[in-house]
């Protein structure tokens, strides 16, 4: 039986009163592209934010690999890329000096690194202005130099928190073949993003978490064919014939509604 | 379209935008961070209030004296000290400080006029004009003691120099900031700015040491710019209260013509800056460059021998960073200025240093720890939210603070270098027994400052920006215990300078620094492995702290 890629079992944060994530379980098989999505403040980057290592769980295991995150860090992060929230970049440096930086952190040799960072730049169409800092890039070079340091090391499995929030539609082209590359090589993608859209044509497993607990998890296809009851837990929750959306799922599973109310003023 | 008024009133817009900066001010008050901004806001105050009321005494003093000694025309002599302030400090402030962005306001519907009057109203509520219109104000009020009927013409011409001067500054303002929009040329501003400030320290020393024979030289320079002084605002409306006084009142009237002209100018000049931001140009940190050049092969990093990649990479990476911020590589020359500051002294008596050239070195060697305290003391603050890269990484946190520290070693080598250089220059070379001891010290100094820096980095940590001075703030308790472990170390270092000194026996001091500095090793060691367990447990903090936008 393959090992998960990524699982978690009882996974908790609290931050003094407050539980951000409650007891999640999360099983992200290998070769998987996974969406994790939430509305604002469902307990999202917290949980990415445990899987990478950039904060410590109140309780609960973090398996990556089949390696104990707790017990295994520097084994782990070796495995691993991560775009975080802030990107995580060195503003002061240029795009090929943190390209190759970031490269001998993870262990490349010096020429290894800085012909991996003229291939990734030429590839995220960065490569034309040698010079350039990178707290002079716009928003959407920075995040594609983020993702390029991100899988400079050829990570087994990636972290991406709002890969593309900024990014224009040529970029995220770009950015999107890329990741689908890496799925087909046999790498394990995890991502959030606000954009369903985005999640539903990468996506093959999503789950979706609502304050701090998943509220489901699975195959778009199961989602779709279940209309979430399952997991969700509501009896109510009809079985669809239609094909449902995976919007139509995210609104069902945290339980939102589309406003009904007018604003007779506008327009 | 209901409630909409039919016109927009300009009345009701600059209300508004009144009333949300004080919403602003108020709201700030909720933050302990505000309370304290507002707590020294208030100290400030209370400072400008004292300077304006003592320069305004002063100037009206001297303003006073210059009409009853027959010499009105001297007054320039004050309007250019109050012009030269007027129009210095606020660019300084804009430079050290952040400020405002009006061109926000145009997202609204404000007609150009609202935004030109905005940004003419902004600028009257500033210290300088405050601190400006009080100095005039004691200058009107000298010459009306001094000779009544003059009063009422100086008050007017003085009303109109003020105007302008508040035109000035909003017009140099407005092109100022079009300058400090991208990062590039900010920083520029900010080099020649320091290096302003640290040219007029100088000037004491070198006037001590070359004062008389450069006197004659600057009356005669003096003369051929009379013409050109006369010509300008302050030389002019001096011309206009002078010429008044000596009964010559067409010059005196023609003079105030001259500067209302300067001033309708002025007007135009920063009307052209203001409408180009008005028609929606972008004064955002906008790409500094969009020229493309061809793509060049991407060379490796350095390859330092004896170092394991991370922590070769980790230096390298700190030393490129350090060099591109033009404000640390000109903290980094301010020894060398102090030892000109302090060996320059007038010629006859000589200055500490020049009695005791001996002790240059080491001073300037301790004087070169302490400026780097900012920097030993707060080893993430640069590096933003690239924090979390490391916590991802898979290096252990006590590499990456080695590669710091790495850097910091080989900086403080750099500057030692340089400081032996110039003591040699300026005074003598250092004996070899001053800089064997002197080195041993920094041997003893420099673990203990980078092991205590090293835990109070991961306890307290501060973004900052390399790139910019002022508003550069450490955290309270790295200042105050950086202060506490200097005192110590230097302290300490002078002790055993003195005793070794005063018992005749000068090498005991190089073999206690010795043995202080085996002890300093170890506790440095300690540091290191501490750090690793203290950044994981802390790193909650780091990238809060650190991933914060300022």
């Amino acid at each position: 039986m393959d090992l998960a890629a990524i699982a978690t079992e009882a996974l908790t944060r609290r931050f003094g009163e407050l539980t951000a994530v409650q007891d999640v379980n999360l099983q992200v098989a290998p070769g998987q592209f996974f969406g994790f999505l939430g509305p604002n403040g469902a307990g999202k980057s917290t949980t990415i934010k445990m899987l990478t290592g950039l904060l410590a769980p109140s309780s609960g295991t973090i398996r990556i690999l089949g390696l104990d995150f707790q017990q295994h860090p520097v084994e782990v992060k070796r495995q691993i890329g991560v775009v975080p929230e802030g990107m995580a970049l060195f503003g002061r440096l240029t795009g090929a000096e943190y390209l190759k930086f970031v490269g001998r952190m993870y262990g490349l040799d010096r020429e290894t690194a800085a012909r991996r960072a003229g291939e990734l730049l030429e590839f995220m169409q960065l490569a034309d202005q040698p010079k350039k800092l990178v707290t002079d890039y716009s928003h959407g070079m920075q995040k594609k130099l983020a993702l390029a340091a991100a899988v400079i090391h050829g990570p087994k499995v990636l972290f991406l928190d709002e890969p593309f929030e900024g990014v224009d539609a040529v970029a995220a082209g770009t950015l999107k073949s890329m990741l689908q590359s890496m799925i087909a090589r046999g790498a394990t993608i995890f991502l959030t993003s606000h954009v369903l859209e985005i999640v539903e044509r990468l996506c093959s497993h999503v789950a979706i978490i609502q304050r701090g607990r998943l509220v489901a998890q699975g195959s778009l296809d199961e989602l779709r064919s279940t209309g979430v009851e399952a997991q969700v837990g509501g009896e109510d929750a009809p079985t669809h014939v239609e094909k449902l959306t995976l919007e139509d799922i995210f609104l069902r599973a945290v339980g939102g509604a589309r406003a009904e109310q007018e604003l007779s003023w506008l327009g | 379209m209901a409630g909409l008024e039919a016109s927009l009133n300009p009345r009701l817009q600059l209300a508004a935008i009144a009333h949300v900066r004080l919403q602003v001010f108020l709201h700030s008050l909720k933050t302990k961070g505000g309370v304290l901004e507002f707590a020294s806001r208030i100290f400030v105050s209370g400072l400008l209030t004292f300077g304006g009321l003592a320069g305004a005494i002063g100037l009206g003093v001297g303003a006073r004296a210059f009409v009853r000694e027959g010499r009105v025309e001297w007054i320039a002599i004050l309007l250019w000290s109050v012009f030269v302030f007027w129009l210095l400090f606020p660019i300084m402030g804009s430079v050290f400080t952040e400020t405002l962005d009006l061109s926000d306001l145009l997202r609204f519907p404000l007609s150009y006029r609202s935004y030109y009057l905005v940004r003419l109203a902004y600028g009257a509520f500033d210290p300088s004009t405050l601190l400006g219109c009080c100095w005039l104000t004691g200058i009107t009020l000298g010459i009306g003691l001094a000779d009544p009927r003059l009063f009422l013409w100086a008050a007017l011409v003085l009303l109109l120099f003020a105007l302008l001067n508040i035109f000035i500054m909003q017009m140099v303002l407005a092109w100022v900031e079009r300058w400090l929009a991208q990062r590039r040329t900010r920083e520029i501003f900010s080099i020649v700015f320091f290096l302003l400030m640290i040219s007029l320290q100088l000037l004491g020393p070198l006037a001590g040491r070359f004062g008389g024979a450069v006197g004659s030289n600057l009356k005669v320079v003096g003369h051929q710019l009379t013409p050109v002084q006369r010509a300008s605002p302050p030389g002019l409306a001096a011309l206009a209260i002078s010429s008044m006084a000596e009964g010559r009142p067409l010059i005196s009237v023609a003079a105030l013509g001259v500067l209302l002209a300067y001033a309708v100018l002025v007007l135009l000049i920063m009307g052209r800056r203001v409408k180009a931001q008005y028609r929606g140009e972008n004064l955002s940190e906008a790409p500094a460059n969009t020229s493309t050049s061809a793509a060049i092969p991407v060379k490796p990093g350095w390859n330092l021998p004896f170092l394991s990649a991370p922590v070769g990479a980790q230096l390298e990476k700190e030393l490129r960073y350090l060099g591109r911020s033009g404000p640390m590589m000109l903290t980094l020359i301010t020894p060398v200025i102090m030892l000109a500051v302090f060996g320059l002294g007038p010629a006859r008596n000589g200055t500490f240093l020049t009695r005791s050239p001996d002790l240059s070195y080491p001073m300037g060697a301790g004087y070169t720890l302490i400026l780097l305290t900012n920097l030993i003391y707060n080893n993430f603050g640069s590096d933003g939210s690239g924090i979390q890269f490391y916590l991802a990484s898979p290096v252990r946190l006590r590499s990456i603070i080695l590669g710091k520290n790495l850097a910091h070693l080989t900086i403080l080598l750099g500057e030692l270098l340089v400081v032996w250089i110039s003591v040699s220059l300026m005074f003598h070379p250092p004996t070899l027994f001053m800089t064997v001891t002197t080195l041993a010290a920094i041997l003893f100094a420099l673990p203990v400052n980078l092991g205590m820096g090293n835990l109070l980095s991961i306890y307290a940590p501060k973004r900052v920006d390399l790139g910019t001075f002022g508003r550069q703030r450490a955290s309270q308790v790295t200042v105050l215990l950086s202060l506490v472990m200097q005192a110590l170390v230097v302290g300490c270092s002078v002790i055993t300078f003195v005793i070794a000194g005063a018992i005749g026996k000068p090498w005991l001091a190089f073999l206690v620094f010795l043995m202080l500095a085996a002890f300093a090793l170890l506790f440095y060691r300690w540091t290191l492995v501490k750090a690793e367990s203290l950044g994981l447990e802390r790193r909650e903090l780091l990238t809060a702290e650190l991933c914060r936008v300022q």
